[in-house]
Order: C-alpha cells, then sequence, then structure tokens
C-alpha cells in the first residue's frame, strides 16, 4: 500500500504532464469501448434480425441446403407435422415454423414480375419475425381463406399497382414440373428494410402454396428457441433426434452477418491498435520524461539498497496509477455516451442495399468494459516497464553525477 | 549500536576512466582499512581522486584492479544483487545535495530504507521516530523537504543513514554550503554516530572544520594515498 502511495506522490509531481495522459487514455479507453460497443450492439441487432429471419435452427432434408433441386421440394421434408412436434417438446423450444421457398411469376392481369415467395404459417411466422418486418398495410394473410392471401414487398406492390385488397395472380412452377396458377389477395403490404428483396417479396400461407406446388412437403422446419444461447445445444440434440436430416444454426446461414462481423472487426480492431499505440505512446513520453528527471535519485535510491527491479517496479506502479485513472475515466466518458444516445434517438443513415436506417445505440458491455481496462493498465505497466528498466539498470554513479 | 566490530578493508585498488581517446588513472593501488567506531576523513584537491575512492568504499562502483571486504565478506564477485543487498543492509550514504527524495516527507525518507529491509510498519515507525528525535527533528517528521533549512535537509539525510545501524557510513562533503552552527552539527552528529554507534564513517570532504574531528585524515594526491 505504502509503494501505492508513493508512486501516486510521484503521479502528481508534474499533474499538468501527468493529467495529460490520463486524459489521452481515457480518451484512448473511450474510443476504444463506444466503437467496441457500437459493434457489439450491430452484431446483436444482427444476431436477432437473422435470428429472427431464419430461425435459430434450421433443418431440412439431407440435400435440403444444396440448392440443387430439379423441381421445386425434390429435396423437402414430408411428414412435417410429426418432425415440428417433436422439435417442440425439446426444452428451450419456443416455436416451430415450417417454411417452404418458391418463386415464379406474379401478374396484375396487365403486368408480370418475377417474384420470390415464402409459404409461411402466418400465426406463428409474423409473431417470430417482429420488428424485422415493417407492415406499411394491411396485416398477415389468414390461414386457410376463400381465397388464398399474400403480403407482398412494397416496392412489388408499387410495380403491381396493387393495393391491401388487390387480387393477383402467382404462376409457380409444380412439383410434377408443370405450370399452375393461383388468384391471391393481397392482405398486407411489408418491407423488410432491402429494396431487392421488396421487389420480390411474397408471402403467402403454407397450405396454399402447397396447393399451387401441388405438394404437402415442406422447404424447412424453423426451430425458434427461447434463448439464443441455447442454439448449439438444441442443434446438437436435433441432429442426434433426426442423423438423416441436414441441421444448420442461424449462424451458418447469416451470410450478411458473418460479413459485416469481419467488416467491422477488422475496423475497429485496426482503431483499437491505433489506440493502443497512441496509449502507450503518450504514457512512455510522461513516464519517460520522468524517469530523465529523476535519474539522480534513481541513482540515490539505489546507493541506498533499492535493486533495479524495485525500482522498474515503482516506476511500474505509477504506469499503473496513470493508466487505471484514465481508464476509470475513459468508462464514465463511454458510459455517459451509452446513455445519452440511449435518449438521443439519433439514427444512422441506411446501410448500401438498404432503404432504412438504424438507431445508432451503444451496447454497454461489463466484460468489454473490463477487458479494455486491463489492456490499457497492462499496457500502461509495459510502457513503464519500457522506459524505465534501461535507468534502473544504469550504473550508480553515473546515474548519482546525472543533472 | 552495532554489536560485532566490522572492518573495510582496501587493498591496491586501482581504478581509471576514459577520457576520450585518453586513460586517466584515478587510483593507483590505494590500500586502506577503517575499522569499527573509526572516523576517517579523506582529503585532497579536485581531480586527486576522493570520490573515486568514496564510491569503491560505498560499494557502488567497481574497481579495475584490487580486493574489498566488509565485515569479512569479500566484494569481489558480488553480483548487482548481492551488492545491492550489502549496501542496504550495511552501508549508509550521505550526500553533498541530501538528496531526499521530494515527495516524500521527511518521515518517510528516513523510513525508506527500512521498508527495503522489510522491517514491521510498528518497528518502522518507532525506529524512524528515534532517528528523527537523534538529529532533532521529530516535530518536522511531516514535512516535504522543500520546507526544511539545507542544514535540517543534512540531518534527515543522516537520519536516513543512521536509522538502520550501518556498519559503515559514506558522506561526500556533508558540511559543504552550510554556514558554521549547522556545520558543527553535521560534525557532531557524525562524530557520534562513529563513536557511540560503533560505525565505520568515511568522510571526503575539503572542509577543516569537518577533518579537524576526524580520527584519520588521509590526503590524497594523485590516486594515491599520501
Amino acid at each position: 500500500m505504502k509503494w501505492l502511495i508513493f508512486a501516486w506522490k510521484n503521479v502528481m509531481r508534474n499533474r499538468r504532464r501527468s493529467l495529460t495522459a490520463m486524459l489521452i487514455t481515457a480518451l484512448g479507453t473511450a474510443a476504444v469501448l463506444g466503437s467496441g460497443g457500437f459493434a457489439l450492439f450491430t452484431y446483436q441487432s444482427l444476431e436477432e434480425m437473422t435470428a429472427r429471419d431464419t430461425g435459430h435452427v434450421v433443418v431440412a432434408h439431407a440435400r435440403g441446403f444444396d440448392g440443387d433441386e430439379d423441381v421445386p421440394l425434390q429435396h423437402g421434408l414430408a411428414d412435417s407435422a410429426a418432425l415440428a412436434a417433436k422439435f417442440a417438446a425439446l426444452p428451450g423450444v419456443r416455436a416451430v415454423a415450417p417454411r417452404m421457398q418458391f418463386s415464379g411469376l406474379i401478374s396484375n392481369g396487365d403486368k408480370s414480375a418475377v417474384f420470390v415467395g415464402s409459404g409461411v404459417v402466418p400465426e406463428i411466422d409474423f409473431r417470430l419475425r417482429g420488428p424485422q418486418m415493417n407492415f406499411i398495410a394491411g396485416q398477415p394473410p389468414a390461414t386457410n381463406a376463400p381465397q388464398p392471401e399474400v403480403v407482398i414487398g412494397n416496392e412489388l406492390a408499387r410495380l403491381m399497382k396493387a393495393k391491401v385488397g388487390s387480387s393477383l395472380t402467382l404462376l409457380a412452377t409444380t412439383t410434377e414440373g408443370n405450370l399452375n396458377a393461383v388468384d391471391v389477395l393481397v392482405s398486407g403490404i411489408a418491407s423488410v428494410g432491402v429494396p431487392e428483396i421488396d421487389r420480390r417479396l411474397v408471402l403467402a400461407d403454407l397450405a396454399a402454396v402447397q396447393k399451387l406446388l401441388l405438394s404437402d412437403k415442406v422447404g424447412t422446419l424453423s426451430i425458434y428457441l427461447k434463448e439464443t444461447a441455447d442454439t448449439g445445444a438444441i442443434a446438437a440434440r436435433v441432429r442426434e433426434m433426426q442423423p438423416g436430416l441436414a441441421v444448420k444454426t442461424w449462424r451458418d446461414l447469416a451470410v450478411f452477418y458473418q460479413a459485416v462481423r469481419a467488416l467491422y472487426n477488422r475496423i475497429f480492431g485496426i482503431l483499437g491498435v491505433i489506440m493502443i499505440c497512441i496509449v502507450l505512446f503518450a504514457m512512455s513520453n510522461t513516464l519517460g520524461m520522468a524517469v530523465v528527471e529523476r535519474t539522480r535519485e534513481i541513482g540515490t535510491l539505489r546507493a541506498i539498497g533499492t535493486l533495479p527491479a524495485e525500482i522498474v517496479r515503482n516506476f511500474v506502479l505509477e504506469g499503473m496509477v496513470i493508466g487505471g485513472a484514465g481508464a476509470l475515466l475513459g468508462m464514465v466518458l463511454a458510459g455517459v455516451a451509452t446513455l445519452f444516445l440511449l435518449f438521443a434517438g439519433i439514427e444512422m443513415p441506411p446501410p448500401p442495399g438498404r432503404s432504412a436506417g438504424y438507431p445508432l445505440l451503444l451496447s454497454f458491455s461489463p466484460p468489454l468494459y473490463g477487458a479494455v481496462t486491463l489492456v490499457v493498465i497492462v499496457l500502461a505497466a509495459c510502457a513503464a516497464w519500457l522506459v524505465s528498466s534501461r535507468a534502473a539498470r544504469k550504473p550508480v554513479t553515473e546515474a548519482l553525477a546525472h543533472v | 549500536m552495532n554489536p560485532e566490530p566490522c572492518t573495510l578493508r582496501l587493498a591496491g585498488l586501482r581504478k581509471s576512466y576514459r577520457v576520450g581517446e585518453a586513460s586517466v588513472e584515478a587510483l593507483k593501488g590505494v590500500s586502506l582499512d577503517v575499522s569499527s567506531g573509526e572516523m576517517v576523513a579523506l582529503t585532497g584537491p579536485s581531480g586527486s581522486g576522493k570520490s573515486t575512492l568514496l564510491n569503491l568504499c560505498g560499494l557502488i562502483d567497481a574497481p579495475d584492479a584490487g580486493s574489498r571486504e566488509l565485515c569479512g565478506t569479500a566484494i569481489n564477485g558480488l553480483d548487482e544483487i548481492g551488492l545491492t543487498g550489502l549496501r542496504r543492509e550495511k552501508v549508509g550514504f550521505i550526500f553533498q545535495g541530501f538528496n531526499l527524495v521530494p515527495v516524500m516527507t521527511v518521515f518517510d525518507n528516513v523510513e525508506y530504507p527500512l521498508m527495503l529491509l522489510g522491517v514491521p510498519p510498528a518497528a518502522r515507525r518507532e525506529q524512524v521516530m528515534t532517528a528523527l528525535q537523534r538529529v532533532g527533528l521529530e516535530a518536522f517528521a511531516a514535512r516535504l523537504p522543500d520546507a526544511l533549512s539545507g542544514g535540517q535537509r543534512q540531518r534527515v539525510a543522516i537520519a536516513r543513514a543512521l536509522v538502520k545501524s550501518p556498519v559503515l557510513v559514506i558522506a561526500d562533503e556533508p558540511t559543504a554550503n552550510l554556514d558554521s552552527t549547522t556545520a558543527r552539527q553535521i560534525v557532531d552528529l557524525l562524530h557520534e554516530l562513529a563513536h557511540e554507534r560503533n560505525a565505520s564513517v568515511v568522510v571526503a570532504t575539503h572542509d577543516e572544520r569537518m577533518s579537524s574531528h576526524c580520527d584519520r585524515v588521509l590526503h590524497l594526491m594523485d590516486g594515491e594515498l599520501q
């Protein structure tokens, strides 16, 4: 404790210089915590978005993810209701949503366009998608309605000049390779925030799509969990239960998430390295000047029996005091920024390829705060060690003669 | 009081320095014994080798040739840790410029050698206050060195040197730049350190007031004892 008090007193010798190093450290810490918090918020948002879109665990036919079907549902799942019931009984499972992908032409009588659709169970699917699907007008399709109902993307609605209540025709290839058509009623117009998808999006009642494709199979079973953290365990359990089926997690299917994560890791990693260098240089400069100014004192302490390692320890403690205080201040700054953004409601502009922005928020992560603080303190200690170890080993007579 | 007699024994010490291309021989085979309770003054003009001999006596420099022994321990061959350990335990230093740590209080400065020796806090406190009482500065324990006069600072430095009851005290011009009264106090303190505490005291000095009170006065000239 006494050594720590000496370290504090030495730090206070040149208040302005120590304060400058402390502020640089604080700003560096806050910048790393801020950017890290933003990256974490982005990752968490994308995780939630992806999991809501695909489900946490997706089960398909053994070749269901290959994408080389000759006809629709060639590698579909038969007897999906029994499988879904089995999976739904697993602990931690919130819901199981059967789905199928289909595509074809959509027409309003005057004009046709290509669509990429999903057959879903509306009462399960739209509840699970949550805020990821933004309804601009109308509501989800009704199950087993007299005339099949669909939700279409807002861009597709604009192309088809369709409104809620408009009648459109879906034309698709059946599982037998023939063409089939069904008249559908637009029950809702929605956006997923990606214009390219909104231009092709059709969501229809699963039963109606099965009727259109002349099949009772489904493409996949999406298993939604109560906790995302259980994904790996549930996926493993499902593989055990159904070794003949293909099982993927949301992470395996999240190409966009993986790409963003890789990009942000790279960007914020470089930013972190720059911040580390700045902190290291600031600390080295401050402590280096202190070492030079106190060379004679080092000689005195060495003469009266202080080991070089003990001299270095004293400077390392000083570095840790400055680094610790800077990290503490940086944490406060980052915390204040996190709170401010929580209430300020600042929006980020839409990312490339998207039509909607997203809130600028920072995640508060105690492990991140702890790790960054630890890194800053270790860096400060390393800087102190670097600049003091040579001076501590200088011959005593030379150090005492230092002017 | 050091219970056991302890002698500093120097034999045939040689030391030279390089100054540019030239080599300057600062000590040319100096031999010297300083016994417990003895106060020895080293005098001589600037460049005579006083400081070099003092550094070798204080184990903060190494000779090119010759041997040293303190309390029967051969110094030659000791590594940095061994030398530091010996200084920590047995040698006290008093510098011309006082060399107190400015951010430490008087108490902390005097306490520092005891912290190095791992003395428990309660015992440290007692020993520090005793040392400060001895130099008449117990009332100044909480002050910083900057708040003291030159003479008071030198007394703090003496307290720092004597607090661990060293067997050897090295003093480099301890009365330089001090007025007569203060210089007299310092001389008395060092005298007491040698005679009452049975320590060997080696003082480098130009000051007649100091050398006249020493048991022996050794004059150095061109690296040799006269």
